[in-house]
């Protein structure tokens, strides 16, 4: 079921009625159905998943608790007995039954992840492959390019999303940082919480169960807040995202004959329109959720207004970056063999090289993976790998470009130095998107050749009649686009949501009317238009 | 005295920092991660403690007191 649809929103008011009108303690139920109705509706065929990953994790989670009490009557009754060495190694053998048990289902539910994400491409290529070794050899064995007898894996709905999140509950259990859930069926509402199925955010289960399991009562404040915010949500996706995609489209398609200022162009939208459709979709689904009185992790803050690209994947899909960072980065950062070997190379008399190791060897095994996140294609490992490269550089040069602002008198605080950081950020990490509109690594490389190519031929008349975008809908997204900005600079200072709420009533209908009229009236509805597809949701 | 030999590890990563005032290391940005990783090395050869991924936060490497306690914590464990 798309989530910007007529579909959704009755499917959404049917659920909020029932959700208030009973009683407080089942509420939580209503939630658990609506989100698996939602989900069959969407894709019945792979409910069969979800469910699988549910009791994988429950089932592991209550191993590793059961093990951690047995662990502790044995050591409380012997702790006369025991000891202090004895006790450390009965603790270590425990941790390791866990650990064991942790691997078990992270391979298990990851290794579906992979399956389903990667066959078809390797498949593909390996056909690719085997019809090519063929042809070279005049041996024409197969006509059909699809003879490998295989059945192509659909990806289930919002796989990835609800596996990182039911694999750092585990992790988290594992590390004891919180009691595990023990109804199973609430422990399957927190795997499948229907607003953040799609495209997150990918929530912690400190966080979410305080919500999920602790009903507020009826508020028409979050009514009115969580309808605010779906609507901006859908501003940004239907007014500003949803009409760049012809563009940018068209224009990487014919990048032969749109070189230069075309391209540089289509990398800007670019950035308009994924921020516009993932921030969107992330509004629709914190909104929704709001409605329900249930708060989730914001996922966007203001990210292009970042001074690095550090601090940009701080404030970009923010819930997978601290994923990342708590799960991957820094077990293998704090790993002893990672230590020993940053130690190693300190005491062979290289103490700056040393000292990186332990950062930089994480970083790098993070971003192939955020590269293998975000696409099953070997482009997104190089856009991966390309954004490594430039947070090295960048964390390495910095020292020297401090020396420049100060012999430029100037101090970091100072208007000219942010303002040069962010638009160096923006470009940068626009520019770095020629790998998401590009057909592959090559497709890639050969369009920044051409972005630096025939400046001089560029013509908004081509763009208007060639590149399917008309200048009506250039005005319209980029009025859009100043509003978003605008809106971001007093998001700066605080909630725009409750400066809002603090003006006169009149106002306040106002703004949700024109809000509501500007996503009807400028929205993008055209021939085979399809909101149901936000970029991450495919992911 | 884990603390004065903690104060001596801190000092080998960073010697202008004064350690029994200092309780910003991580949130003024005196410390980065580099030195903390370094720091974390240390601190488990030294003290034969396991200081895994959920120790990694701020509060525990602020000062030299907090990581103090979060060794004592370790090696009660």
């Amino acid at each position: 079921m798309p989530f910007v649809s007529i579909e959704f929103a009755l499917f959404v008011t049917a659920a909020l009625i029932l959700y208030y009108l009973i009683p407080k303690r089942f509420r939580w139920i209503v939630l658990l159905a609506a989100s698996y109705v939602f989900y069959a509706i969407s894709d019945v065929q792979n409910l069969f998943y979800i469910v699988f990953t549910t009791l994988t994790v429950y089932a592991s989670a209550a191993f590793m608790e059961n093990r951690q009490k047995r662990s502790n009557e044995y050591l409380s009754a012997n702790r006369e007995r025991l000891s202090k060495d004895e006790k450390k190694a009965y603790k270590a053998s425990v941790k390791n039954k866990q650990k064991l048990i942790l691997w078990l289902c992270v391979i298990l539910n990851f290794g579906i992840l992979v399956l389903v994400k990667y066959f078809n491409p390797c498949l593909t290529a390996a056909q690719n492959f085997a019809i090519a070794y063929f042809n070279m050899f005049r041996l024409n064995m197969f006509h059909n390019s699809d003879f490998i007898p295989f059945k192509n894996f659909i990806m289930p709905l919002g796989i990835s999303f609800y596996t990182f999140q039911s694999i750092g509950y585990l992790i988290d259990i594992y590390y004891g940082k919180y009691e595990r859930e023990h109804n199973l069926f609430r422990f399957a509402l927190y795997v499948s919480f229907f607003p953040q199925i799609i495209q997150g955010p990918i929530s912690r289960f400190g966080d979410l169960s305080k919500e999920l399991y602790t009903p507020a009562s009826f508020d028409f404040n979050n009514i009115r807040s969580g309808f605010y915010r779906v609507m901006w949500g859908l501003f940004k996706k239907l007014i500003v995202a949803d009409r760049l995609g012809g563009y940018i489209s068209a224009t990487m398609a014919m990048k032969e004959n749109y070189k230069g200022i075309y391209i540089l162009l289509a990398l800007f939208f670019y950035s308009m329109q994924l921020y516009g459709d993932f921030s969107g979709g992330i509004d629709v689904a914190v909104g929704v959720a709001e409605m329900f009185g249930i708060r989730l992790f914001e996922n966007f803050e203001r990210p292009f207004f970042s001074k690095s690209i550090t601090e940009y994947w701080q404030r970009w899909h923010i819930t997978l970056g601290t994923w990342f960072k708590d799960y991957i980065f820094y077990p293998l950062s704090v790993n002893r063999s990672m230590i020993k070997l940053g130690k190693t190379v300190r005491e062979k008399g290289m103490p700056t090289l040393g000292k990186r190791i332990p950062i930089y060897l994480p970083m790098l095994a993070v971003w192939i993976v955020t590269g293998m996140w975000h696409g099953s294609t070997g482009k997104y490992v190089v856009w991966g790998l390309c954004n490594f490269v430039f947070i090295v550089l960048g964390t390495e040069f910095e020292p020297v470009s401090k020396k420049i602002i100060a012999s430029l008198n100037l101090s970091e605080g100072s208007f000219p130095v942010r303002a040069y950081r962010v638009v160096k950020t923006f470009l940068l990490m626009s520019f770095l998107r020629i790998f998401d509109i590009s057909h592959d690594t090559i497709a890639a490389f050969t369009g920044v050749k051409y972005a630096f190519l025939e400046w001089g031929s560029f013509s908004w008349e081509k763009v208007y009649k060639d590149l399917l975008l008309p200048k009506e809908d250039l005005i319209v997204v980029m009025i859009a686009v100043a509003v978003m900005f605008v809106f971001s600079l007093i998001q700066r200072k605080g909630s725009v949501r409750a400066r809002i709420f603090n003006l006169p009533v009149p106002v306040q209908w106002i703004i949700l009317s024109a809000l509501i009229v500007a996503v009807s009236v400028f929205g993008y509805y055209g021939m085979g238009y399809d909101a149901a597809s936000f970029i991450y949701g495919n992911i | 005295m884990n603390k004065d030999r903690i104060i001596e590890i801190l000092m080998e990563v960073h010697p202008e920092v004064d350690y029994e005032t200092e309780n910003g290391l991580i949130d003024k940005r005196i410390f980065d991660s580099f030195d903390v990783v370094t720091v974390v090395g240390e601190l488990m050869d030294e003290f034969d403690i396991e200081i895994t991924a959920e120790h990694m936060i701020p509060e525990n490497f602020n000062s030299a007191e907090a990581i103090a306690e979060l060794v004592e914590q370790l090696e009660d464990e």
